[in-house]
This record gives C-alpha cells, structure tokens and sequence, in this order.
C-alpha cells in the first residue's frame, strides 16, 4: 500500500484524545488560579514542546538532504509531516505572543511593565525580552520555517507527480537542496533566538549559553521518538514495505547518540553552573533540586539511562518491541524534560504577581511539582493534534517518494 | 610466528565484488569449507555471505570501558576523599560533578585502548609481525577465495573456480 488513508478508527481514536486534551484544558482552567497560570503554561509547555519538534523534523530533513544522505528517503514523508506541523504550532504561538500584549497570561515575567522599569536585570534585557520581539521573531522566523517546510514538501511532491525525471536533470532535487541549505542557518541561529523567547525568558533573570542546544537537543530527541513510533506503528499496518529493519536501527542509532547528547549538554549545563557557583546562576537549579527533586533526577535516569543501556546493543535497535518501548519512555522523558524547563518558572512569576511570597511555597503544587492528570491528559490532547495533522499531510501524497534521486540507495540501505 | 602450522591453500582471485559474493554464497551451499576470504576494501554482505558470527570485540570493549569509569572514579574518590583531602572551591571533597568529565575520558581511554590490544592479539597482530600475503594484488583489485588443501579437494576447488568465474587460480603454501 503506497496512498495511506486514514481509517475511521484512527481518526476517532485522535478525535477522542483531541477530546480529552480540550476536556483537560477546560478543567483545568476551571480549578485553576486568578491568572490561569497552570492553562497557560501547560499551553506553552505543550506548544513550544510539539514545535520544536516540527523545528527540529525540519532541520533533519535539511541536513540530511545536504549532506547526501539518502538512507532516510524511503520514510521521508514521515519528516515532511512533522516539519508541516509548523504552522499549526506557529497559530499556537501566536497566541501566545498576542497574550504578551493583552495580559491574557502572566506566564513571562518581563511582560509586567511596572516591574520591568524598577529592576535593572530586566530593564537591561528588555530590548530583547518585550512583546513586540516576541512577535516579530515568532512570525517571522516561525513563518520562514513553515513557507521553506512548505516550499520542500511542495517541492517533494512535484517531483512524484511530474513523471520520471527522464533526462536526469533532477530540477525539482536541486531546488530542494538551495531551500535546505537556506534553512540550515535559519534554523540553526534562529531556533536558539526563539528558545530563548519561548522557554528561557520564562526564567526571566536567569540566562544561559547553553541553553538553546539543551533545548534543541532534547525536541531532537523527541522528534526521532514520534518518527520511529509512527514508521513502526504505519509498518505494522501494511504500509512502508520498502522500510526494514536495517532504517529502524539507523533511526535508533540516531536516538541513541543523541540522548547521549542531551546529556552531554544537560551535564555541561549543570556542571558549569555548579562549578561557577554564582548566586543568579545557581537559582536555576536550586529551585528544581529544593522544590522539584523528582522530576529533576527522574528526568536524567529516564532520558539518559534507559536509551544508553538499553540500545547499547546492536540487535535491541533492529527489534519492534524494544524500540517501541523506548521510543515511548524517551517521548515522555523529554515532555517532562520541558516540563521541568517551563512549570518552575511560571509559578514563581504568577505568585509574585499575585502577591505570594516565593519563599512561602514549598512543598507540593499541583500540576507543577509533577505532572498530574489534567497536565497528562493536555500532552494527549496535543499529541492527537500533532499525530492527526501528520497522518493528514501524509494521506495528501503517495508514501513512497518514487523519483527521489536518492530512493534505490535508501531502498538497499543495509548497515550490518 | 613460527608455531602456526603451514598450510596447503588454493586460491582464485575475482576481478568483482559481486563475482565473490555469488561464489562465497555458493561455495556455502556446495557445503565446502572456506578457509578465507580476500578484499582490498569492506564488501558488504559478505559477513554474513560467509556464515561469520557477530564479533565479540564490542562485549570487550563494555568491558574495559566499566574498568575505565571503575578506575577513574575509585581512583578520584580515594584521592580526593581519603588520601589527601582537598576544599577546591568551596566543594565537598565528594564531589561528583567534577569527577565526571574524567571518568567519561578514562573510560573512553580504556575502551579504546582495549579494544585495539585485544584486536592485534587476537589477530596474532603487532610490531614485528610479517603478514604472509597470498597475492600482492588483493590488496589492490582483486577478491580472492581460498580453501585449505586438507579440507577441500583440491580438483574440485579447482572445479568451483572455474564455474564460479575466477580469472586465476593459484596454489600456495603459507
């Protein structure tokens, strides 16, 4: 089967979990504080989480294309998908960016006018950190990401429908490559502007260079989690027939190295820090040793230990069953990864706006020391979204991309 | 080194990759016994063309790999807990953080180091060593096969190459 079709269960199967998100939401910003904090960071949390995850589709499809690599081909449509989900979560952002303006939220603290002009940190950062940046950069950088998402997925699918490519010129190709070779940088500076803006400014005082990496590897991460569900998940219902083993074991060779590389970057984050010991440093940590111990060591073990010692071995990354399984731990693994970046942050900025000292909350918050049902039920509700609109992109175009240049290679791609 | 036996081989060079596999993959079949293969470069497939198990390097390399971090780790530890306890910093003597960095080195080192030593000796390879060659040329364009006299008759050998497409076959003793 080449033309995926969404069944009828699998749409209401997304439907219900879309269902169980908006019916979390709603509840949650029914027993939720005067600001809505604990809705508006679990949108957030969840939109910036499932963007970055299109971010980074995006820029693995970049790199791959130029840098030759042509093993990934006979899935790419998988990619392509995710990276389209841009403009979905570009909408998500935006209303967020418009919330800087109308007060609808109080998720940054930079937003709040009156404390920005008596705190010199912030005054310092504020021509960075203000609504109108917020804007201009998520619609103009989010916009170049989806329109070059497009342009290639556009592009992608001409090449199919226009015949075979008879004199070999590979016209449709070569634009691809010029588009993913702008992308490269666009992706690779702005995407740490924007981490800056979405993720990091929620911690508004606190700063740190490493910061964007950490971020991009861990949606990375995630991104390669959904692709190795979704391959398994479409092989295993007839679909994919040129996909084998030998690309699901490329697929986690890539999650494995690059959980190694979150870790590298969360360790070379902590260790800086811990080592400099300076006082507007270390609040960072503080915070999510004293108040979050959980997640913070959980978040470790789960995205780091699991991957390593489980894919250590060359034959757990050519079994469904293993991969799956840690395809599934990862995914989560690296929500609560943001969780842990965005929660912390938001509830210290709400309470000092609602008057709370931050030094009185200690103990147990609900929906922030641990995720509990009402934020896992959001995360459902986002995944349906994110899954639904993949599967939809996919149904548009035949799987199999049959005159990529690089298509034979992928379909002879052995790597034992 | 002088204490391996000295064998009778036959031997038939290929001019191409796709030539060998077909004839490994038939040599197998035909249940006749190969006693290497020759190639100027890693031909795919052929691992398992030829019935070889997985190597077992990478278990070695774990291995000295968790002697490495053992090593690195314990070693820090008694230094700088036991032996001469120094503040750094304002640091606990324990302070594992700091240790990290050099247990990921060491066990790289160890792993690494390990791993190459292990595969010279296994190979009874070293400094010193002179490689008995059967031809010069599979080290430049050609895929050789080749059988122990004592395991494979040598006419049927003989027979095998020719249906197969060798362009050369050749006896040695090595």
């Amino acid at each position: 089967m080449n033309q995926y079709s969404m069944t009828s269960s699998q749409r209401n199967f997304l439907f219900g979990a879309m269902g169980i998100g908006v019916i979390c939401m709603i509840l949650t910003w029914m027993i939720d504080d005067e600001l809505h904090t604990r809705f508006w960071s679990n949108l957030l949390l969840n939109s910036t989480f499932f963007t970055l995850i299109s971010v980074m589709a995006l820029f693995f499809m970049a790199a791959s294309i130029t840098a030759y690599a042509g093993w990934y081909v006979t899935f790419k449509r998988i990619i392509e998908a995710f990276s389209l989900f841009m403009v979905v979560g570009l909408v998500l952002l935006i209303i967020i960016g418009l919330g800087n303006y109308f007060h609808w939220h109080h998720l940054y603290h930079w937003t709040d006018t009156a404390d920005v002009a008596t705190d010199q940190v912030l005054l310092g950062k504020s021509s960075f950190l203000n609504a109108n940046w917020y804007m201009f950069g998520t619609i103009i950088f989010g916009g170049a990401w989806a329109y070059l998402a497009y342009k290639i997925r556009d592009l992608s699918v001409s090449e199919d429908d226009d015949g075979a490519d008879v004199d070999r010129t590979f016209k449709y190709h070569n634009k691809i490559r010029v588009y993913a070779a702008i992308l490269l940088p666009l992706i690779g500076f702005a995407s740490a502007a924007m981490i800056w803006q979405w993720i990091m400014s929620v911690d508004a005082h606190w700063y740190s260079t490493m910061f964007a990496w950490y971020t991009s590897a861990s949606a990375f991460v995630a991104m390669l989690a959904l692709a190795i569900l979704l391959v398994i998940f479409l092989k295993s219902r007839g679909y994919f027939e040129l996909v084998n083993e030998n690309h699901i074991h490329d697929l986690g060779k890539y999650l494995f190295a690059f959980s190694i590389f979150w870790t590298y970057l969360w360790f070379s984050q902590f260790m800086l820090i811990w080592y400099a010991n300076i006082g507007e440093e270390t609040i960072y940590f503080k915070e999510r040793y004293n108040n979050y111990a959980t997640l913070f060591f959980a978040n470790i073990a789960i995205n780091f230990l699991v991957p390593f010692i489980i894919l250590m071995r060359n034959d757990t990354k050519r079994k469904v069953g293993t991969m799956t399984f840690v395809a599934i731990v990862v995914l989560l693994g690296h929500w609560l990864d943001f969780f842990l970046m965005i929660k912390p942050g938001t509830l210290i900025t709400a309470n000092h706006a609602m008057g709370v000292e931050t030094e009185a909350v200690q103990g147990f918050v609900s929906g922030f020391t641990v995720p509990s049902l009402l934020d896992l039920g959001t995360f459902i509700g986002f995944l349906g979204l994110f899954v639904y609109v993949s599967l939809w992109i996919m149904s548009k175009a035949a799987l199999t991309p049959k005159n990529d240049p690089y298509l034979e290679e992928s379909v002879h791609h052995h790597v034992v | 080194m002088a204490n391996i036996k000295e064998r009778e081989v036959i031997y038939g060079l290929y001019n191409d990759e796709e030539d060998l596999l077909r004839a490994v993959k038939s040599a197998r079949q035909d249940h006749m016994e190969i006693y290497d293969v020759f190639t100027p470069f890693p031909v795919h497939g052929l691992d398992p063309a030829m019935g070889l198990e997985e190597s077992r390097l990478h278990i070695a390399g774990f291995i000295f790999g968790t002697i490495g971090a053992l090593t690195a780790f314990l070693g820090m530890t008694w230094v700088f807990v036991k032996d001469w306890p120094n503040i750094f910093g304002g640091k606990p003597y324990w302070s594992v953080p700091a240790f990290i960095p050099i247990t990921f080195e060491m066990t790289v080192l160890f792993a690494a180091v390990g791993m190459t030593v292990s595969f010279y000796i296994i190979n009874g390879q070293g400094p010193g060593v002179v490689n008995k060659t059967l031809d010069d040329r599979i080290t430049d364009d050609k895929f050789c096969i080749a059988f122990d006299k004592a395991d494979v008759d040598a006419d049927r050998a003989e027979a095998f190459f020719k249906n197969t497409g060798a362009v050369e076959i050749n006896s040695k003793t090595i």
